[in-house]
């Protein structure tokens, strides 16, 4: 065939069913435009979701340790591609207000010293990179400091008795407050502070010679990464660092600053990596059973197209081709609607992403679609082109002809092409290949269960017994009821009824709706449960014991509520299993890991080994700790330690080793009898490891509380307690949790809107899919009309096959798409199962009544015409 | 006559079975027949004689169980279903009782489709020319739905004489019709068949249609119950 004949017949065949090409083109539309966008909408809500999560560290990623940082560290920054550095000294001293005229000696106080110094890289504004530091008077940090100032916390202020102008002692040097900081973004030091803050300049830390020998200072380098850098970037980018650096650097990017808000970060990105698989295949499914029902209405057009000479070959090149230009043409309305969408959003939801953030016009974005558009059109059409090649040309003489065989090897390709098809463009999707894989093995399961469920059905009611009497008969009420029961359930088991795609479409379908939507409830059920209304709005430390019980005397004055408090212990580890910590860190150091343990880097086991640790003892543990191993205080004869289980993967202990501590001289042997599994969401106090009651009671300790305040009552109890117990530090975390808990609400806005699209977007499709196939049908309409059904019966039997249809499809596709989401929400997401019966119901019998609705709707006109009409059209 | 010494179409000993109602049916039962170049034929039969499968056959539309069919020579039970389709492009033109008309297409465009396809050099003129021969030169913009039951098996002989083709098969040609509209359809099939010197093969109820044709083949229960020639056809085609 000429390709000029090609075209032509190409032109001829699309301008024939402009109905139905419209219908598929928008299925793939709503497809591809589900896809753009929640590209796009995932990239800024990322872009978001970093810009406020960046404050909390104030960098991209920072670099710590108790050294001055290595020299090459510059070298590997520069390798990362990071674009600024700016480095911070931190450590803690004792400074004192100047001596008062008569010589006698300021009070002094114990304070915690940020020493800031020049960033280095392009375009920087220095310290903080993100994020906002507030100081009063309102200006920059590196105006305010010089060799002679300092900036002070006003809580230090206070307690010396000191203003902006007055002159501080630190480190037996004289230096000159130049003004308050009143919140630095990166202060989330949510748990053991020693004292308030006090900025410096790197000259003014020098003058007052505070780094001596055995100083604790801990060195930091702030990083800033070029804005476009992706996530996956900065994560290999921190892995590589900590491989290459040597023990005891500490590295850390933003995402996993707070525990809170990575958690909820890496959800979405599952979740927005769901939606976009789930939204391809329901367009995916859309395109089938349209292609199918075109093509149903076709097939005299193919058999004439054969008899007249056109080959085989000749006839599926005209509808692949067909089927591509379609495919375009979804794809390409797809874009510009899934850019419109993007557009739309900022206007319509103006919390949830700024719209300096969208940037609906990206070339790859685009691209995306266009290739996933069409190959979901060519993949998912090819099962029905298959059978253009099997419409027998002798249909043109007996319409009950048989169909031409398809050889064995076309079967194989065609199902080859499909999972090969389907695994690719999952991979795209997912940009994983090992997801891809799995989406493309479930998606094959959940179709063949499908199938195997719809033979089934099929099978069933073939065997009912055959129809008696298939005319209606009137006047007795019995009768008339079970002919169009009959009529509707034998004509599932009718050949050519399409029950077999129609089951699988749908339940596909219901799966892909209901994982979406149960996976989008735990989301966000999920999300509300991490902002417990009781979460505290204040941290206190360094309580002593003796001070205790005044200390919630003033708090209950200051109607504190909800004052919760436990008891802690600082201790080092000496000794894993007998084999002694240095030894074990110079192990880890320079052989491989201990473990076979992946998931544990050396860097984080070093760290863990050699750090400082904080113990505790309860009775009992707080909320939001689980026991996943082991049994809690269970071993009478030792003392026992209930470890963190991610913490005793980074440490190298399971249950039954014994852990040496050196509690600040005191040697102290536990052993691990249990491993628990916090949820760092609840912002209450949380340890690593607690110890049994009855074994530390003794050690020197302090006391660690949370309380939450009356709103704005928190300053007056700060200065309350200055007032009365110097050393007692209060921290005010509102503010902080305040933010956290702004950006896990606008995640969980993002969910729900983008959820539902693709849910809405899934049963618009759906509807239409019964809706094409239902319209085949006005010929069948006008036959029973003839033959004496009223327009009622008709209906009622239509309604009985789309019903059964629906139910068998939701059932199965409920099953399915509830073990999707289960998977997905305990195994990616690690949330709690929970059963959301209204969903599963809804998914069952919304789906009945959804199929029932359609191909009741579908069959509307043709109910409504005489049947002549139908009939004369031959 | 000559031409009947070299058939166009051969059947020897042709079986074709078929499931119905869940058991195998003999619709063609060792069928032996030949049809002379220029010969025209009707087949006739009751319901379920096996008329329409016996055409089948013959057009490579369907495959014999038993026995061989030969085109111009050519035994076609063997070819691919894309030789089967060449041959037919190049060799046989149909005409059917539900005429067939692609409803997408306009009147000329469906004329237009055979000529394409075997690239005709003047397809457009060729389409024209035979539109105005079945007098529907005026009509070729319009689509199938827009035209008569008669307008359209009109059409579909433009159609089927476009390229030429050795061979008509024809199934009903005036089932769907009035007894007056099927005349004017069949007198213009005589008309375009003598010009082109087709070989006719039509399956049919009609006696109107069967005195028209050189000889007759009855069929019952798939065989050849007896086969007429002579008188009737020559009055006819002198008429």
């Amino acid at each position: 065939m000429s390709p000029r004949l090609y075209a032509r017949s190409l032109w001829r065949e699309m301008r024939g069913a402009r109905g139905k090409m419209l219908f598929f083109t928008l299925c793939l539309a709503v497809g591809v435009a589900a896809v753009v966008s929640v590209a796009g909408l995932s990239a800024a809500l990322d872009a978001g979701i970093r810009g406020e999560a960046r404050q909390l560290l104030a960098a991209d990623l920072a670099v710590s340790g108790r050294r001055p940082l290595p020299a090459d560290l510059d070298d590997r920054l520069a390798a990362l591609g990071a674009d600024a550095r700016v480095d911070v000294v931190e450590m803690v001293t004792v400074v004192a207000a100047p001596p008062a005229a008569d010589g006698t000696p300021g009070p002094s106080l114990l304070v915690e010293v940020k020493a800031v110094g020049e960033a280095v890289g392009e375009a920087s504004g220095g310290y903080p990179f993100y994020g906002e530091l507030n100081l009063e008077p309102p200006r920059r940090l590196g105006e305010l400091l010089d060799e002679t100032t300092v900036v002070a916390a006003p809580a230090l202020l206070t307690r010396l008795g000191l203003g902006v102008g007055d002159r501080l002692r630190v480190g037996g040097e004289d230096f000159t407050v130049a003004g308050r900081v009143l919140a630095e973004p990166d202060d989330v030091g949510v748990g053991f502070t020693l004292g308030p803050r006090l900025f410096l300049s790197r000259a003014g830390l020098e003058r007052a010679a505070l780094i001596q020998r055995g100083s604790r200072v801990e060195y930091r380098a702030l990083v800033r990464m070029p804005e476009d850098t992706p996530a996956a970037v900065l994560a290999d980018g921190v892995e590589e660092l900590r491989g290459a650096l040597t023990p005891g650097w500490r590295v850390e990017s933003w995402r996993e600053a707070q525990p809170a808000l990575r958690q909820g970060v890496a959800r979405v990105d599952r979740f927005l990596a769901l939606v976009a698989l789930l939204s391809l295949l329901a367009g995916g499914i859309g395109v089938a059973q349209t292609v199918r029902a075109w093509l149903a209405g076709r097939l005299d057009a193919i058999a004439v197209l054969k008899c007249i000479g056109w080959t085989p070959r000749e006839v599926t090149t005209l509808f692949v081709g067909q089927t591509a230009l379609l495919g375009l043409a979804g794809s390409l309305v797809g874009i510009a609607a899934g850019i419109a969408v993007q557009l739309a959003i900022p206007a319509l939801f103006p919390d949830l992403v700024p719209r300096r953030l969208i940037d609906p016009f990206q070339p790859l974005a685009m691209l995306r679609g266009l290739v996933l558009g069409l190959g979901v059109a060519l993949l998912f059409s090819l099962p029905p082109l298959a059978t253009v090649r099997r419409v027998p040309p002798a249909r043109v003489l007996r319409r009950d002809a048989q169909p031409l065989p398809l050889a064995r090897w076309a079967y194989a390709a065609t199902g080859l092409a499909l999972v090969g098809g389907l695994v690719a463009m999952a991979a795209l999707q997912a940009r994983s290949l090992p997801l891809g894989l799995g989406f493309a093995a479930g998606v094959a399961v959940a179709t063949l269960l499908l199938a195997a469920m719809a033979r089934v059905l099929v099978a069933g009611v073939g065997r009912l017994p055959a129809l008696a009497v298939m005319t209606p008969r009137r006047g007795r009420r019995g009768g008339r009821g079970r002919v169009w029961w009959r009529h509707g359930l034998s004509a599932l088991a009718r050949p050519g009824a399409g029950t077999l795609a129609a089951v699988v479409a749908l339940g596909l379908g219901t799966l892909v709706v209901l994982a979406m939507a149960l996976v989008q409830r735990h989301l966000t059920d999920e999300l509300a449960a991490d902002l417990p209304d009781d979460a505290p709005s204040a941290f206190l430390a360094d309580v002593q014991p003796d001070q205790w019980e005044e200390v919630q005397r003033v708090l209950a004055e200051g109607g504190a509520e909800d004052v919760r408090s436990v008891p802690v212990v600082m201790a080092r580890v000496a000794a894993l299993d007998g084999e002694t910590a240095d030894d074990l860190a110079e192990e880890r150091g320079v052989g491989g890991p201990r473990s076979d343990d992946p998931d544990a880097d050396d860097g984080t086991r070093r760290w863990a080994l050699t750090r400082e640790q904080r113990l505790t003892y309860l009775d009992e543990l707080p909320r939001g700790n689980e026991i996943v191993a082991g049994a809690l205080w269970s071993d009478p004869e030792v003392a026992e330690v209930s470890v963190e289980e991610e913490f005793a993967r980074e440490l190298g202990v399971g249950l039954g080793s014994t852990i040496d501590f050196d509690v600040q001289g005191v040697p102290l042997r536990v052993v691990v009898t249990s491993l628990r599994r916090v949820d760092w969401g609840t912002f209450g106090i949380n340890f690593f490891l607690v110890v049994e009651p009855g074994v530390l009671e003794a050690a020197p300790q302090q006391r660690l509380a949370t309380v939450r305040l009356p709103r704005g009552g928190e300053q007056a109890m700060q200065d309350a307690l200055t007032a009365r117990f110097p050393n007692v530090v209060m921290i005010q975390i509102r503010e902080i949790l305040e933010k956290i808990v702004g950006i896990l609400e606008r995640i969980s806005l993002a969910i729900r809107l983008l959820g539902g699209f693709t849910v809405l977007a899934g049963l618009a499709i759906l509807a239409g899919a019964v809706a094409a196939a239902a319209a085949q049908r006005g010929r069948e309409v006008a036959l029973l009309k003839t033959l004496g059904f009223t327009r009622f019966q008709v209906a009622a039997a239509f309604a009985v096959e789309y019903a059964a249809v629906g139910l068998v499809a939701g059932a199965i596709g409920a099953v399915g798409g509830g073990l999707l989401a289960w998977l997905v929400v305990s195994g990616e997401m690690e949330i709690g199962w929970r059963w959301y019966p209204a969903a599963f119901a809804a998914a069952l019998f919304g789906m009945a009544l959804l199929a029932t609705a359609a191909g009741l709707a579908a069959s509307w006109r043709a109910l409504a015409r005489r049947p002549v009409e139908v009939l004369r059209r031959v | 006559m000559t031409l009947q010494e070299a058939p166009t179409i051969e059947l020897t000993g042709v079986s074709r079975r078929l499931p119905s109602g869940g058991r195998m049916l003999t619709f063609v039962d060792r069928v032996d027949l030949t049809v002379g170049r220029g010969e025209s034929l009707a087949v006739l039969g009751p319901s379920g004689s096996g008329k329409s499968t016996l055409l089948a056959l013959m057009a490579g539309l369907d495959r014999p169980d038993e026995g061989e069919v030969r085109i111009d020579g050519e035994e076609i039970q063997r070819l691919s279903e894309d030789r089967l389709a060449r041959l037919r492009r190049d060799k046989i033109g149909f005409v059917f009782q539900s005429f067939q008309l692609l409803s997408n297409l306009t009147a000329r465009e469906n004329v237009l489709l055979p000529l394409e396809l075997v690239r005709s050099r003047d397809a457009g003129g060729r389409a024209d020319e035979l539109l105005a021969a079945v007098g529907l030169g005026e009509r070729g913009h319009h689509y199938p739905s827009q035209l008569s039951g008669g307008e359209q098996q009109r059409v579909a002989l433009a159609r089927a004489f476009g390229p030429r083709p050795p061979i008509l098969l024809a199934d009903e040609p005036t089932g769907n019709l009035d007894s007056a509209t099927g005349a004017r359809v069949l007198d213009l099939l005589s008309e375009l068949r003598r010009a082109e010197g087709t070989t006719l093969v039509v399956v049919t109820h009609d006696p109107a249609v069967a005195a028209r044709a050189d000889r007759r083949v009855h069929l019952l229960d798939g065989r050849v119950e007896r086969i007429e020639s002579g008188a009737a056809a020559a009055a006819a085609e002198g008429g």
